[in-house]
Protein backbone atom coordinates (compact mmCIF):
# COMPACT_ATOMS: atom_id res chain seq x y z
CA UNK A 1 0.00 0.00 0.00
CA UNK A 2 1.44 3.49 -0.68
CA UNK A 3 2.54 6.05 2.11
CA UNK A 4 -0.11 8.24 1.01
CA UNK A 5 -3.09 5.61 1.14
CA UNK A 6 -1.87 4.37 5.09
CA UNK A 7 -1.97 7.92 5.91
CA UNK A 8 -5.26 8.87 4.57
CA UNK A 9 -6.38 5.66 6.15
CA UNK A 10 -4.27 6.26 9.46
CA UNK A 11 -5.79 9.60 9.72
CA UNK A 12 -9.41 8.44 9.82
CA UNK A 13 -8.68 6.27 12.27
CA UNK A 14 -7.08 8.55 14.84
CA UNK A 15 -9.65 11.17 14.14
CA UNK A 16 -12.26 8.64 15.01
CA UNK A 17 -10.98 6.99 17.97
CA UNK A 18 -10.03 10.34 19.36
CA UNK A 19 -13.28 12.03 18.30
CA UNK A 20 -11.17 15.08 16.61
CA UNK A 21 -11.80 15.72 13.26
CA UNK A 22 -8.88 18.49 13.22
CA UNK A 23 -6.04 15.72 13.29
CA UNK A 24 -3.50 15.75 10.55
CA UNK A 25 -1.12 13.18 10.85
CA UNK A 26 2.61 13.84 9.68
CA UNK A 27 6.07 11.21 9.88
CA UNK A 28 6.90 13.95 12.79
CA UNK A 29 3.73 13.29 14.95
CA UNK A 30 3.57 11.98 18.31
CA UNK A 31 1.58 12.09 21.22
CA UNK A 32 2.38 15.50 22.60
CA UNK A 33 1.39 17.05 19.97
CA UNK A 34 -2.67 15.67 20.12
CA UNK A 35 -4.18 16.14 23.26
CA UNK A 36 -6.49 13.63 23.23
CA UNK A 37 -3.88 10.86 22.80
CA UNK A 38 -3.61 9.46 25.98
CA UNK A 39 -2.44 6.12 27.68
CA UNK A 40 -6.16 4.40 27.06
CA UNK A 41 -6.75 6.20 24.21
CA UNK A 42 -3.39 4.66 22.68
CA UNK A 43 -4.42 1.65 23.16
CA UNK A 44 -7.45 1.70 21.78
CA UNK A 45 -5.80 3.24 18.40
CA UNK A 46 -3.41 0.30 18.46
CA UNK A 47 -6.11 -2.40 18.44
CA UNK A 48 -8.04 -0.37 15.60
CA UNK A 49 -5.13 0.14 13.65
CA UNK A 50 -4.61 -4.06 14.24
CA UNK A 51 -8.30 -4.44 13.10
CA UNK A 52 -8.30 -2.23 10.38
CA UNK A 53 -5.52 -2.60 8.27
CA UNK A 54 -5.36 -6.39 9.11
CA UNK A 55 -2.08 -6.89 11.40
CA UNK A 56 -0.84 -8.36 14.15
CA UNK A 57 1.76 -5.96 15.93
CA UNK A 58 4.42 -7.57 18.87
CA UNK A 59 4.73 -5.92 22.24
CA UNK A 60 8.14 -4.66 21.64
CA UNK A 61 7.27 -3.23 17.98
CA UNK A 62 4.55 -1.09 19.79
CA UNK A 63 6.66 0.06 22.36
CA UNK A 64 9.83 0.89 19.85
CA UNK A 65 7.64 3.41 18.03
CA UNK A 66 8.70 6.79 18.45
CA UNK A 67 6.38 9.12 16.12
CA UNK A 68 3.52 8.12 13.66
CA UNK A 69 5.91 8.10 10.73
CA UNK A 70 7.37 4.70 12.23
CA UNK A 71 4.05 3.53 12.87
CA UNK A 72 3.44 4.13 9.35
CA UNK A 73 7.21 2.34 7.81
CA UNK A 74 5.73 -0.72 10.32
CA UNK A 75 2.39 -0.96 8.21
CA UNK A 76 3.75 -0.86 4.93
CA UNK A 77 6.34 -3.82 5.85
CA UNK A 78 3.34 -5.62 7.37
CA UNK A 79 1.24 -5.18 4.40
CA UNK A 80 3.45 -5.47 1.61
CA UNK B 1 -11.31 -15.06 46.95
CA UNK B 2 -8.67 -12.66 44.63
CA UNK B 3 -7.72 -14.97 41.36
CA UNK B 4 -4.34 -13.99 39.73
CA UNK B 5 -4.97 -14.78 36.31
CA UNK B 6 -1.96 -13.56 34.77
CA UNK B 7 -1.91 -12.33 30.74
CA UNK B 8 -0.90 -15.22 29.11
CA UNK B 9 -2.82 -18.09 31.59
CA UNK B 10 -6.40 -15.97 30.24
CA UNK B 11 -7.68 -17.63 26.81
CA UNK B 12 -10.71 -16.25 25.20
CA UNK B 13 -13.88 -18.12 26.09
CA UNK B 14 -13.22 -18.04 29.55
CA UNK B 15 -15.89 -17.15 31.91
CA UNK B 16 -17.49 -16.49 35.48
CA UNK B 17 -19.91 -15.56 37.54
CA UNK B 18 -21.18 -14.59 40.74
CA UNK B 19 -24.20 -13.78 42.55
CA UNK B 20 -25.23 -10.58 45.03
CA UNK B 21 -28.43 -9.39 46.17
CA UNK B 22 -29.16 -5.81 45.88
CA UNK B 23 -29.46 -3.93 49.60
CA UNK B 24 -31.40 -1.49 50.89
CA UNK B 25 -27.99 -0.80 52.37
CA UNK B 26 -26.20 -0.53 49.70
CA UNK B 27 -28.74 1.77 47.76
CA UNK B 28 -27.99 4.01 50.62
CA UNK B 29 -24.22 4.00 50.71
CA UNK B 30 -24.51 4.53 47.16
CA UNK B 31 -26.86 7.57 47.37
CA UNK B 32 -24.27 8.64 49.93
CA UNK B 33 -21.05 8.67 48.15
CA UNK B 34 -22.60 9.52 44.60
CA UNK B 35 -24.60 12.34 46.00
CA UNK B 36 -27.50 11.40 43.73
CA UNK B 37 -30.50 11.79 45.18
CA UNK B 38 -32.98 12.06 42.06
CA UNK B 39 -36.50 10.82 43.43
CA UNK B 40 -36.72 7.93 41.26
CA UNK B 41 -33.95 6.21 43.42
CA UNK B 42 -35.53 8.11 46.31
CA UNK B 43 -39.41 8.80 46.52
CA UNK B 44 -41.34 5.37 45.82
CA UNK B 45 -44.62 7.38 44.94
CA UNK B 46 -42.66 9.18 41.96
CA UNK B 47 -40.95 6.09 40.76
CA UNK B 48 -44.08 4.39 40.63
CA UNK B 49 -46.44 7.32 39.41
CA UNK B 50 -43.43 6.96 36.57
CA UNK B 51 -44.37 3.12 35.69
CA UNK B 52 -41.87 1.62 38.12
CA UNK B 53 -42.61 -0.54 40.53
CA UNK B 54 -40.85 1.01 42.99
CA UNK B 55 -37.39 3.15 43.74
CA UNK B 56 -34.88 2.13 41.18
CA UNK B 57 -31.74 1.23 42.34
CA UNK B 58 -28.90 3.23 40.63
CA UNK B 59 -27.36 1.99 37.29
CA UNK B 60 -23.98 2.78 38.06
CA UNK B 61 -24.30 0.52 41.58
CA UNK B 62 -25.20 -2.18 39.15
CA UNK B 63 -22.05 -1.53 36.99
CA UNK B 64 -19.95 -1.03 39.99
CA UNK B 65 -20.61 -5.33 40.40
CA UNK B 66 -18.06 -5.54 37.03
CA UNK B 67 -15.40 -3.80 39.40
CA UNK B 68 -15.61 -6.58 41.46
CA UNK B 69 -15.88 -9.06 38.31
CA UNK B 70 -12.42 -7.90 36.86
CA UNK B 71 -10.91 -6.72 39.81
CA UNK B 72 -11.34 -9.99 41.54
CA UNK B 73 -12.02 -13.04 39.11
CA UNK B 74 -11.39 -12.49 35.82
CA UNK B 75 -8.25 -12.12 35.84
CA UNK B 76 -7.99 -10.43 39.48
CA UNK B 77 -5.06 -8.56 41.04
CA UNK B 78 -3.41 -8.09 37.92
CA UNK B 79 -6.41 -6.26 36.73
CA UNK B 80 -6.40 -2.61 35.31
CA UNK B 81 -9.37 -1.65 34.75
CA UNK B 82 -9.46 0.83 31.36
CA UNK B 83 -12.58 1.43 29.82
CA UNK B 84 -16.47 0.22 30.52
CA UNK B 85 -19.35 0.98 27.88
CA UNK B 86 -22.63 -0.14 29.29
CA UNK B 87 -26.30 0.09 28.23
CA UNK B 88 -29.00 -0.75 31.04
CA UNK B 89 -32.12 -3.00 29.82
CA UNK B 90 -33.94 -3.36 32.76
CA UNK B 91 -34.84 -2.03 36.32
CA UNK B 92 -33.18 -3.34 39.22
CA UNK B 93 -34.88 -3.02 43.18
CA UNK B 94 -33.72 -3.82 46.53
CA UNK B 95 -34.17 -7.35 46.77
CA UNK B 96 -33.32 -7.84 43.41
CA UNK B 97 -30.63 -11.21 43.33
CA UNK B 98 -28.73 -10.58 40.28
CA UNK B 99 -25.85 -12.62 38.45
CA UNK B 100 -23.05 -10.88 37.48
CA UNK B 101 -21.27 -12.97 34.78
CA UNK B 102 -18.05 -12.21 31.92
CA UNK B 103 -16.54 -13.93 29.55
CA UNK B 104 -13.48 -12.95 27.48
CA UNK B 105 -13.73 -12.15 23.84
CA UNK B 106 -11.02 -10.95 22.64
CA UNK B 107 -7.09 -10.57 23.76
CA UNK B 108 -4.84 -8.00 21.86
CA UNK B 109 -1.41 -9.31 22.99
CA UNK B 110 0.42 -6.02 21.49
CA UNK B 111 -0.83 -4.14 24.42
CA UNK B 112 -2.33 -6.85 26.44
CA UNK B 113 -5.80 -6.22 26.30
CA UNK B 114 -8.42 -8.55 27.42
CA UNK B 115 -12.02 -7.82 26.07
CA UNK B 116 -15.31 -9.04 28.75
CA UNK B 117 -18.64 -9.36 27.42
CA UNK B 118 -20.42 -8.71 30.93
CA UNK B 119 -24.16 -9.13 31.47
CA UNK B 120 -25.82 -8.74 34.90
CA UNK B 121 -28.97 -10.83 34.76
CA UNK B 122 -31.64 -10.46 37.98
CA UNK B 123 -33.96 -13.81 39.76
CA UNK B 124 -36.32 -14.14 36.90
CA UNK B 125 -33.89 -14.45 34.28
CA UNK B 126 -33.97 -11.00 32.98
CA UNK B 127 -30.93 -8.91 31.26
CA UNK B 128 -30.95 -5.84 33.56
CA UNK B 129 -27.05 -4.52 32.21
CA UNK B 130 -24.59 -5.30 29.11
CA UNK B 131 -21.45 -4.67 29.06
CA UNK B 132 -17.91 -4.30 26.77
CA UNK B 133 -15.50 -4.44 29.49
CA UNK B 134 -11.23 -3.46 28.64
CA UNK B 135 -8.81 -4.40 30.93
CA UNK B 136 -4.98 -4.53 31.20
CA UNK B 137 -2.72 -6.64 32.73
CA UNK B 138 -0.22 -5.84 34.64
CA UNK B 139 1.32 -9.03 34.49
Amino acid sequence: MEKEKVYEKLNGIFRDVLDNETIHLTDETTARDIAEWDSVSHIDLVVTIEEEFGVSFSMQEVNELKNVGEMVQLLQQKIG
Amino acid sequence: MLNVYRYEQIDVGMSCDFQVEVTQDAKKMFAEISGDENPLHTDKNYATSNGFQDEVVYGMLTVSFFSRLVGMYLPGKYCILQKIETTFTNPVYVGDELTVSGTVSKKHDSVRRIVIDGVVSNQRGEKVCKAKISVGCLK
